[in-house]
């Protein structure tokens, strides 16, 4: 038994670190910005190793439509060197921290052309085995509106709406109830102490128009259940 | 009792006009196309292949789409509501909370109809309105009768 312990743990820790050891990187699916702005695309990975100085990060381009890819920044090192011939050039700029595992870079003044895949590659030395992660650019003239949105967004508020009105009907009966009942009950207990020279509670001017048979209440669909309870004849012609 | 009865069947009819409006897509039809609320049905050799909505003023129709599942939603709401106030509500009194759910059906169905031909398929002359359209007025017209029928009526007084 303590052989065969000892054996898995030794088979365990030997395969899990093996396959930790990769590099694992991050970024985004999908990523959507009007023509002429700027987009900064995020690039971060996870690896068991420290960060170690020589880290590089490594930025690819494919446009849609195409089986080429192009290298448009490359951080290794410590400094970073960014495209300075190919369609990039001058409005590609570093904005990662490699110390923090963060290689994004920030693309200036967006174009039609610019729709395509990104692809970040980040190497850990001695952490090398990874897949590069890839985010898709898609360019718009006018950001689209994302289905269900808006259909969501009216269903919800008039559903909201009808909840909170309901909520705030009953608790205005049941508020008002409550007060004519207590008003009801502090008159009949003044009529028992009128004997002793009590000073007079200020009533609240309410009281005059409380019906004559103060005990009972307004209809209440809870309250006529109640009070109705044994007797559930149909509504019927 | 025949007159409740009654009553029920035709609010349970409302409800499945209103549901087939709503799920089925066919509030625009050609020859080969039925298209609306949520998808497109295309007929290319005799398959029907489902694709998605394309190049639509995504406000107006994302209204539509909300508009018609809010009116689904009352007139259920109503019916339940209804079954309740037949146990519950004080003799001689209205049945004023359903009808007041079954006209918010009738207005959001009303707001679901008038959209949709206001602002989609509005010039094209190729095809016509499907029977998904044809149901959403009707359904419109049984919501407004229930409605006031709801808001008329009185439980039965001894």
């Amino acid at each position: 038994m303590l052989t065969f312990l000892a054996l898995a743990s030794v088979v365990l820790l030997g395969i899990v670190p093996e396959q930790s050891q990769a590099i694992v990187i991050y970024t985004g699916w999908e990523r959507h910005a009007l023509v002429g702005s700027d987009i900064r695309l995020s690039c971060s990975f996870f690896s068991w190793r420290w960060t170690s100085e020589d880290v590089t990060f490594s930025w690819t381009y494919r446009p849609d439509g195409s089986r080429d890819s192009i290298s448009i920044f490359h951080y290794t090192g410590g400094a970073p060197y960014v495209d300075n011939k190919g369609p990039f050039r001058d409005r590609v700029e570093f904005v990662g921290n490699p110390g923090r595992r963060d290689g994004s870079i920030l693309i200036k003044n967006l174009d039609f052309n610019d729709n395509g895949t990104f692809t970040c590659d980040a190497k850990n030395p001695p952490d090398i085995v990874g897949r590069p992660s890839s985010v898709r650019l898609l360019v718009f003239e006018k950001v689209p509106i994302q289905a269900g949105v808006i259909t969501g967004a009216i269903i919800g508020s008039v559903l909201g709406l009808l909840v909170l009105i309901v909520v705030i009907y009953y608790l205005m009966r049941f508020l008002v109830a409550r007060r004519v009942f207590s008003l009801s009950v502090s008159k009949h207990g003044k009529k028992k102490k009128e004997g002793s020279q009590q000073r007079q509670l200020w009533t609240p001017p309410l009281s005059p128009y409380l019906p004559k048979r103060t005990v009972s209440l307004p209809p209440h669909p809870s309250l006529s259940l109640v009070c109705l309870s044994l007797s559930r004849s149909l509504f019927s012609p | 009792m025949l007159v409740l009865a009654g009553i029920i069947v035709l609010h349970i009819t409302t409800i499945i006009l209103l549901l087939v409006a709503t799920i089925d897509n066919a509030w625009w039809i050609t020859d080969s196309v039925s298209t609306d609320l949520w998808g497109r049905w295309e007929l290319t050799k005799s398959v029907w292949h489902y694709t998605n909505l394309e190049n639509y003023p995504e406000e107006y129709l994302q209204t539509v789409q909300a508009t018609s599942v809010l009116a689904c939603i009352f007139a259920i709401l109503a019916l339940f509501v209804f079954v309740a106030q037949l146990f519950t509500l004080p003799k001689g009194q209205r049945f004023t909370f359903t009808g007041i759910l079954q006209l918010i059906a009738c207005l959001c169905i009303m707001i679901a109809a008038s959209i949709y031909t206001a602002e989609l398929h509005a010039n094209e002359t190729l095809g016509g309105y499907g029977h998904s359209y044809v149901l959403a007025w009707i359904s419109f017209v049984f919501t407004f009768l229930l409605a006031v029928t709801y808001l008329i009526l009185r439980k039965k007084s001894e």
